[in-house]
């Protein structure tokens, strides 16, 4: 019924996070240690690490500092980051750059002296965003592909992890059933660890910019594996995803450079609404600040026929924007715009989620043999990243993984996982493939996804959030009854159906965290709890399975716990460092 | 809008003559290939297979044949492609998985060939010789001026997805499946041209191996249609030009080994 293949790491997902995991236990464990990748998709080429654009933030400048990467980020995250993840980042990540250039032969760009050339990116207080163009994701991919293919590492491609396979106690991971997407088989991957490198990705909202096949699989199945999971309601969107109605480049992103070079933002009114929400920064806000303007703008009635709201950087003049900005130039002139001589219309859309499984300083998940790195973890971000904090997250924490992970799995006895576990999951994943009539998956993504959009989405509340906890329990019974045509073998479908079912368990975690967290701060607005309260909230919103599973009564268990706030308090944030956009209120 | 397109797609597995199956697909004016495939897949035939991630122009994985040329789905818009009936096949010279999606494997043996790993050049030049893993990298990025020769060339070469659609219109891959093609090729000329870079001897050799860059007969098919315009023709041509003149200066016992092409001048 099954392959088995055996392993001491095994890692799963194959972007950022993954290949610097894979090369550093490679690296630190030597040639008698097996590294597996198991990848949903190509090596390298499928996954969000490979859409940076904007670049990675890193400090190299003797002027800039570590302690102000921390506070930017810390700020940025309106104080919800573990602040010793935040900090690993911050101190890492030049090591990582060094590391990406002289290891791995990456070039970035230069100052004309020959250093690397930095840049400014939305929310940060000195220019370190480190960059190839604004295609700075092929740059790195390529190149830790490059090197992987060097290395005696296992990689299993078009191989989608569906499940973690427990030992007979339940308490430990011991592998996980792999699907290989091109024949329909199921193999058994047993491993004395397991790394979930799988990137998240909140592809559950109407748009969205994520690679497309990427489906919240790895928090879906920690979450199924019993492991806690933190701030899940904290999902970011990017203020400019192009508006391209009936293409699936709908949702593709303008990066944040273009504004933080000068590109501005107008409504349908033609008014620079900017000035309205933070008439200081402008578009250089932060993120989350941008984005509510613009979902503001839209949902108030200014926006474009489409629903969208004009970027416009065709004032810094052709040649500049070709020059600066060509692969965005590229996008949308594909798209039938663009950039460099016109204003495009583009709207929020879904982009990185900042919660996630819950992490220790050596990437440990609460599930002994589980690990995770990059966008499946949770903490280093808090509540909101920043642009190019999230390839030096995946960087950073996935070598840390590596590292990790191979001294680790050193004398730790391989588990045999449940014959019965394993086949009652092929059994449920294989079920729609037998069925003569079913639901239709395709409709009932679109159902998750406008329903997200409206009731979990950037402006949220509770009456709103409850109704989308009540209709993800219906969509969860309704999942179970899909039909996919066709064969096992090569199947879209099938797999479009798995990520369906990823994306409504993981949907209710937002949606149950996000009505847990009685407050706004951050990517996190409560129209109903417009204020961000410090007094009650630093704190962590936790989730993990219930003792019956599945959505409904008490399925998902929430409970909070303090932030750790070792490094820096909100008092000490210097003066004129108001959050915009979010009132706050502050502690006596 | 231009009202409807006619797609006729190649269906079939590995081991499977191609049989065409035809599908109406409607055109709005700001769809792709990609696009068209989808709507297929939704509203026309679930079964189709075919491949994309980040629908974008960076993954490189939705490479494929429309009317016999070799194009990203994802970046081919649909008024851009001339006739009524649109013609979607997949990529050449690669095993078939179904339908459109192929296994890149054959590809990426070939990019394997040269070595494409970086190998750090710290080692004494004078002898030629790649560090091995105990010499320590150095901590310091390599301060290299933007405007400095060797990334002239080099800038011109990289930035390459790996799409594979070079390999697929490759005149001398159909002939010769053990030519490396253009794409490796032109990751061989941006590695031995990299000062940053060692182990040039050795790809050197390969190149002007059996499978290297003799073989290719400046067809230019693949920098006509390299989706992101690079120029493998003239990478490969200045390949030729290094490999002409290391064995002149060895024929007159001249030549010095360097790390890379650039330490060199
Ligand atoms: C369009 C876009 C632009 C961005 N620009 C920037 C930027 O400029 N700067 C910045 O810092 N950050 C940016 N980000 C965020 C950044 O991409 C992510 O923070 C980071 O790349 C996440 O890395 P990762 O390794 O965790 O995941 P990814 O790189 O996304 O890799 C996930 C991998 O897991 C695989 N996978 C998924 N499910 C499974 C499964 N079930 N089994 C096996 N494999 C699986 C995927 O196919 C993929 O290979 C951007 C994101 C997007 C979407």
């Amino acid at each position: 019924m099954h392959e088995s293949l055996t392993t001491d790491i095994l890692i799963l997902g194959g972007g950022g996070a993954a290949l610097c995991a894979a090369l550093h236990a490679k690296r630190r464990g030597g040639p008698a240690l097996t590294v597996t990748v198991a990848v949903k998709g190509l090596l390298a080429k499928s996954g969000c690490t490979r859409m940076v654009q904007g670049g990675y933030n890193a400090v190299l400048n003797p002027r800039d500092s570590l302690q102000r990467h921390f506070a930017d980020t810390i700020k940025g995250g309106a104080f919800l980051n573990d602040q010793e993840l935040a900090w690993m980042l911050v101190s890492r990540a030049p090591r990582m750059i060094a590391e990406m250039e002289t290891r791995y032969g990456c070039f970035f760009d230069r100052n004309p002296d020959g250093t690397i050339h930095q840049k400014a990116f939305g929310g940060q207080s000195y220019d370190r965003t480190i960059h190839r163009g604004d295609l700075t994701g092929i740059e790195i991919m390529e190149r830790l592909r490059d090197a992987v293919l060097g290395q005696d590492i296992r990689v299993l491609e078009d191989h989608r992890a569906v499940r973690l396979l427990r030992d007979r106690s339940g308490q430990r991971v011991c592998g996980a059933l792999l699907l290989d997407m091109r024949r329909g088989t199921f193999t058994v991957a047993r491993a004395r660890a397991v790394l979930l490198a799988t990137g998240g990705g909140p592809t559950m909202y109407k748009i969205s910019s994520p690679s497309r096949e990427k489906s919240m699989d790895g928090i879906a199945m920690a979450y199924e594996a019993g492991a806690v999971l933190m701030d899940m309601e904290m999902v970011q969107f990017h203020p400019s995803g192009i508006v391209v109605e009936g293409s699936e480049l709908h949702g593709a992103v303008i990066e944040e450079g273009v504004r933080g070079a000068g590109g501005r933002l107008y409504n349908a009114r033609g008014e620079r609404f900017m000035e309205r929400y933070d008439q200081a920064r402008l578009e250089r806000s932060m993120r989350d600040v941008v984005t509510r303007a613009c979902y503001l703008e839209i949902m108030e009635g200014r926006g474009t026929p489409a629903g969208g709201v004009w970027l416009d950087a065709s004032h810094l003049g052709k040649e500049f924007v070709e020059r600066e900005f060509p692969g965005m130039v590229e996008r949308t002139r594909a798209a039938g715009s663009d950039l460099a001589t016109g204003r495009v219309e583009v709207s929020p859309a879904a982009h990185f989620i900042m919660g996630g499984v819950r992490i220790d300083e050596r990437c440990r998940t609460s599930v002994e043999g589980l690990y995770a790195a990059g966008e499946d973890a949770s903490g280093v971000q808090g509540g909101n990243r920043l642009g190019g904090n999230g390839v030096a997250e995946s960087t950073v924490f996935g070598a840390l993984a590596g590292d990790v992970l191979a001294e680790d799995v050193v004398g730790r006895a391989p588990a045999a996982s449940e014959e019965g576990e394993v086949r009652r999951a092929i059994e449920e994943v294989t079920a729609p493939l037998g069925r003569d009539t079913g639901e239709d998956a395709y409709a009932l993504l679109d159902r998750l996804r406008a329903m997200m959009w409206e009731k979990a989405g950037v402006v949220r509340e509770a009456h709103a959030l409850e109704e989308a906890i009540a209709e993800l329990q219906d969509l969860e019974a309704r999942a179970e009854r899909v039909k996919v045509h066709g064969r096992p073998q090569a199947n879209l479908e099938w797999m479009l159906w798995l990520n369906l079912r990823s994306l409504v368990v993981t949907s209710a975690l937002v949606a149950r965290s996000a009505l847990a967290r009685t407050e706004s701060r951050a990517s996190h607005y409560r129209a109903d709890y417009p204020v961000q309260d410090d007094r009650s909230w630093l704190r962590h919103v936790e989730i993990r399975r219930g003792a019956n599973g599945g959505l409904g009564g008490d399925g998902p268990v929430v409970a909070t716990r303090p932030v750790r706030i070792t490094r820096l308090r909100p008092d000490q944030v210097p003066a004129g460092a108001e959050w915009p956009g979010v009132p706050v209120t502050h502690d006596e | 809008m231009s009202g409807e397109r006619i797609f006729r797609v190649a269906r079939g597995g590995a081991g499977e003559t191609a049989r065409y199956q035809e599908y109406r697909v409607p055109e709005g004016d700001r769809v792709t290939v990609l696009d068209g495939l989808l709507h297929i897949h939704r509203y026309l035939d679930r079964t189709l297979a075919f491949r994309y991630n980040c629908r974008a122009m960076m993954c490189g994985t939705c490479g494929l044949r429309v009317n016999g040329t070799e194009r990203l789905a994802c970046s081919t818009r649909l008024s851009a492609v001339p006739g009524r009936t649109v013609i979607v096949e997949p990529l050449r010279h690669l095993p078939l998985i179904q339908d459109l999606m192929v296994d890149f494997e054959p590809f990426f043996d070939a990019w394997r060939q040269v070595k494409p790993a970086f190998v750090p050049a710290r080692a004494p030049r004078e002898s030629g010789q790649a560090p091995d893993e105990s010499v320590r990298v150095p901590d310091e990025p390599a301060r290299i001026a933007p405007d400095a020769p060797e990334r002239q060339v080099i800038d011109r070469h990289r930035e390459c997805i790996s799409s594979a659609i070079c390999y697929s219109a490759c005149e001398v891959v159909s002939v010769s499946p053990e030519f490396l093609g253009p794409a490796a090729m032109t990751r061989a000329l941006c590695l031995i041209t990299d000062s940053r870079g060692g182990a040039r001897e050795e790809r050197l050799d390969l190149l002007n191996g059996e499978r290297g860059c003799w073989r290719c007969h400046t067809h230019t098919t693949c920098s006509e249609l390299c989706p992101k315009g690079l120029d493998p023709t003239a990478a490969i041509e200045q390949v030729k030009r290094i490999l002409v003149r290391r064995s002149l200066l060895k024929l007159v016992g001249v030549y010095r080994p360097a790390a890379s092409e650039s330490s060199r001048t």
